[in-house]
């Protein structure tokens, strides 16, 4: 008998059916991981184990007992917990509150005996916590482990974790999964909800496969294989793109000697025409600090910015976008789009002020529409409207609209940060596929992600940053995994 | 909401809107005809609503202009109030050549000059424009209270006020209906309008200006110029609540006198609030606030207080608001 048995399972929201007869099991003392592309009802299917969605039809067994859940309480009553895709955390809060929060046990804190057994409960996973620091001051991976013991603190016996290791370092995300392991052999059921494939083949025991919110397989990970599982997810086989060398030419992109406060210290890169060069490091470590400053969004204190030859470093972001810069932001909702916006009006941001939006200060809705119309085919974005806001299409396809703009007309150099933030592995191969072919038609692109595995997969070279100082692999070291994972935590290669 | 609550909820508003007028010893069947009489009725009613009418449009549409730039001009008032005065000083001057044009521009340019801190303060150092122009607002009144009971002065006026300005520095009316008189200023006002809603349509400028006013980080991140274009759009805010208040002096009173605007400029604020995003509603919304205006005065010679009326006034504002935020939301 399964400890979580979710039986013939439907949801729909008007008209659309997100998941439909889905059967999920789950047992104690196992890792099971869910996996599918966007859309494919994952987080539906969790949102009902959890109790923040009414299944239309079909029944939940928690513990052989058949249960309704009529609200996320109901869940944690009845043990089980879940730690989002975006953390939950308040920076400005102390851990010890972070930790307790929404499970106060009354009006008055008494910080010595949550500490007391939160220590309790930290000690035997081997975790360490400066309790009374800000949450802010916390690294990802402590972040994550914050949220892990945020169940244990909540009594949950089974936890569901959805992409617990998308902001993680190689190292940290290893670090989870052995603490998810022995959480597991301590009788916890757990559920990972992940895209990332070798985590499923090397952290989990079983693994459900979702596609278009129908089951595809549910079955235990021994003896699966990388393209197998991907051809499960993706309904089609997938294969490894290949990568040609590039054909370099000029340097289009010259950084030296930037520095920012403590989060830049004397960068120097380059990149020339016709190359795609991926940035790892984990979150936090400068990148953003970098983007913005070549962007002109931040002023370094010291260094110069070149870009096609001119020299840049006072411009302002105007001059730059002018001067073909262009990027895939990494906050869509702040810095990529107006959300409220409806498609056809973000479609010209940024390039507002040049034909074909714009003539002597007139603009051109006529040829904008042409324009945003191309955009949101490019990567295939689903629309009902140009005129629908920006801010109701899901994430993946605002993403894929953004994208589309960035690479619109060719422009020279193109940033991108988590560019693949957010799509499924289709998503994922049109934009790298769509990054590739503006590199080799004479661009040149930086990617900012934090997975080193889709860097290390698409990128013609890796550099890494790792607090604000950034270094190149050695030539011998340039596609060592392990090598550059230890130079993203500013260890020796 | 459903739709029997709704209705309740309009019934309760309308109560509390109307309820208080019959607590007035005035009977209904004088003050119902007065409260239409004295707002649209021929010719007192269209009289009154029209010389309301063109200082809330025109203010309507100052405080519109840095709205959708995110910044909030309660300051119009004092601006409005320093433009008037600054008119009537040049208009009061002895004559010169092109004397009514430069007294309107010294209105404008007087309105932008007010505004002018607030807005530096808000774009370059962040301070809040709302503290700073309440502060202003303050600065207006006393400077140019002080001005009308001093220097400016009719010697022979009893109280706080000017004389009145010379024949040929009047704006004649272009048309009269029995005492309802219409003057240039409220086609200039239309056309400010139209004038807006064809530059946020159609012209880049107006494009950055809602950019940088519905999401100032992605404005910066497409190369916008976010501080200058707040700054830009307060400033020129300004200087139209200016040209209300000039307007107020040479086509409406023809003259200045302490505390002329009378609160016309915080009005301006719910007109351009109740417009919305579409810069065209600005005109109905003015006339809305214009007739309730008109009608609390009317209400007031027939003896109910102006409290009471105004509280009826907040009572259909707020109806109104709800009505057009309700199809604001239905949009999105």
């Amino acid at each position: 008998m399964s400890h979580i048995d979710l039986r013939h399972i439907t949801k729909r929201f008007g008209s659309f059916t997100a998941i439909e007869n889905v059967d999920f099991r789950a047992e104690k003392g196992r890792i099971h991981a869910l996996v599918g592309e966007n859309g494919a009802g994952k987080t539906t299917l969790m949102r009902v184990l959890f109790g923040a969605l009414q299944p239309d039809e079909g029944e939940v067994h928690i513990g052989s007992e058949a249960v309704r859940l009529q609200s996320s309480s109901d869940a944690i009553a009845r043990g089980i917990g879940m730690v989002n895709q975006h953390d939950s955390v308040i920076p400005a809060l102390p851990a010890w509150r972070n930790l307790i929060l929404g499970a106060e046990d009354g009006p008055w804190l008494n910080q010595a005996a949550v500490i007391e057994r939160a220590e309790a409960l930290a000690k035997p996973l081997g975790f360490e916590f400066d309790w009374t620091a800000p949450a802010a001051t916390m690294s990802p991976g402590a972040t994550q482990k914050l949220e892990i013991l945020k169940l244990l603190w909540r009594n949950a016996e089974t936890m569901i974790l959805d992409e617990p290791t998308a902001m993680l370092s190689p190292a940290d995300a290893e670090g989870l999964y052995g603490t998810l392991r022995q959480l597991a052999e301590g009788g916890k059921t757990i559920i990972v909800v992940t895209h990332r494939l070798p985590e499923v083949l090397e952290g989990c025991d079983e693994v459900t496969v979702l596609r278009g919110g129908k089951l595809i397989e549910s079955r235990p990970v021994a003896g699966l294989t990388a393209p197998q599982l991907a051809e499960a997810i993706v309904g089609r086989s997938v294969e490894a793109p290949e990568l040609t060398p590039p054909n370099l030419g000029e340097e289009n992109l010259v950084v030296e000697n930037l520095t920012l406060g403590h989060s830049l210290r004397d960068v120097s890169f380059s990149l020339r025409a016709g190359e795609l060069v991926g940035l790892a490091g984990v979150d936090g470590n400068g990148q953003r600090e970098l983007l913005r400053s070549i962007m002109g969004v931040l002023r370094p204190d010291r260094g110069t910015i070149r870009l096609q030859g001119l020299n840049v470093t006072k411009a302002s972001t105007r001059a730059r976008l002018g001067a073909g810069l262009r990027l895939i932001a990494e906050d869509r909702y702040q810095e990529a789009m107006i959300a409220s916006w409806p498609l056809v009006e973000n479609a010209a941001l940024g390039q507002h002020l040049r034909p074909p939006f714009a003539r002597n200060g007139r603009r051109d809705l006529a040829a904008t529409r042409v324009a945003a119309q191309a955009m949101a085919e490019r990567f295939r974005t689903k629309f009902v409207s140009l005129d629908q806001p920006i801010g109701g299409l899901s994430g993946g396809n605002q993403q894929r609209f953004i994208a589309g703009r960035a690479l619109a007309d060719g422009g020279g150099v193109v940033l991108a940060f988590q560019p693949a933030r957010g799509l499924d592995l289709a998503g994922i191969d049109d934009v790298y596929g769509a990054l590739r072919a503006h590199t080799r038609a004479g661009g040149c692109a930086l990617v900012v992600s934090f997975d080193l595995d889709e860097l290390l997969a698409h990128c013609d070279r890796i550099i890494t940053i790792s607090h604000g100082e950034l270094r190149v692999p050695a030539p011998e070291q340039a596609r060592d995994r392990e090598a550059i994972g230890r130079m993203m935590l500013g260890e020796e290669a | 909401m459903s739709g029997r609550a709704r209705v309740a909820l309009v019934l309760v508003v309308v109560a509390l809107a109307l309820g208080p007028l019959f607590l007035t010893p005035v009977p209904p069947s004088e003050w119902v005809p007065e409260l239409w009489g004295s707002s649209f009725g021929e010719p007192r009613g269209w009289a009154l609503t029209l010389r309301e009418l063109t200082p809330l449009l025109i203010g309507g549409v100052a405080v519109w202009l840095a709205l959708r730039a995110g910044l909030f001009n309660i300051g119009a008032e004092g601006q409005m109030l320093v433009g008037a005065c600054a008119t009537g000083a040049v208009a009061l001057a002895p004559a010169f050549p092109g004397q009514l044009v430069i007294a309107i521009a010294a209105g404008v340019l007087a309105g932008a000059l007010w505004a002018l801190p607030a807005g530096a303060l808000r774009t370059f150092r962040g301070g809040h424009e709302v503290i700073s122009c309440i502060m202003l607002n303050q600065l207006a009144f006393l400077l140019t209270g002080w001005l009308v009971k001093g220097p400016m002065k009719d010697p022979n006026a009893g109280g706080a006020t000017t004389k009145m300005l010379d024949e040929s520095l009047r704006w004649a009316p272009i048309a009269k209906f029995g005492r309802a008189e219409l003057d240039w200023a409220l086609p200039l006002g239309l056309a400010l309008m139209v004038g807006l809603w064809y530059w946020r349509k159609h012209r880049v400028g107006g494009y950055e200006l809602e950019a940088v006013g519905t999401n100032a980080t992605a404005a910066r991140f497409a190369g916008i110029p976010a501080e200058m274009v707040q700054f830009r759009a307060f400033a020129m805010s300004g200087g139209l609540a200016g040209l209300a208040g000039a307007l107020l002096v040479v086509a409406d009173q023809n003259r200045f006198y302490d505390g002329m605007t009378s609160g016309k400029g915080f009005d301006s604020l719910g007109v351009a609030l109740l417009a919305g995003a579409n810069p065209l509603a600005l005109a109905p919304s003015a006339l809305l606030f214009a007739a309730l205006n008109a009608a609390t005065t009317g209400m007031n010679q027939i003896g109910i207080p102006k409290g009471l009326s105004g509280l009826m006034l907040g009572g259909l504002i707020l109806l109104f608001a709800s009505a057009s935020q309700r199809k604001d939301n239905a949009h999105e």
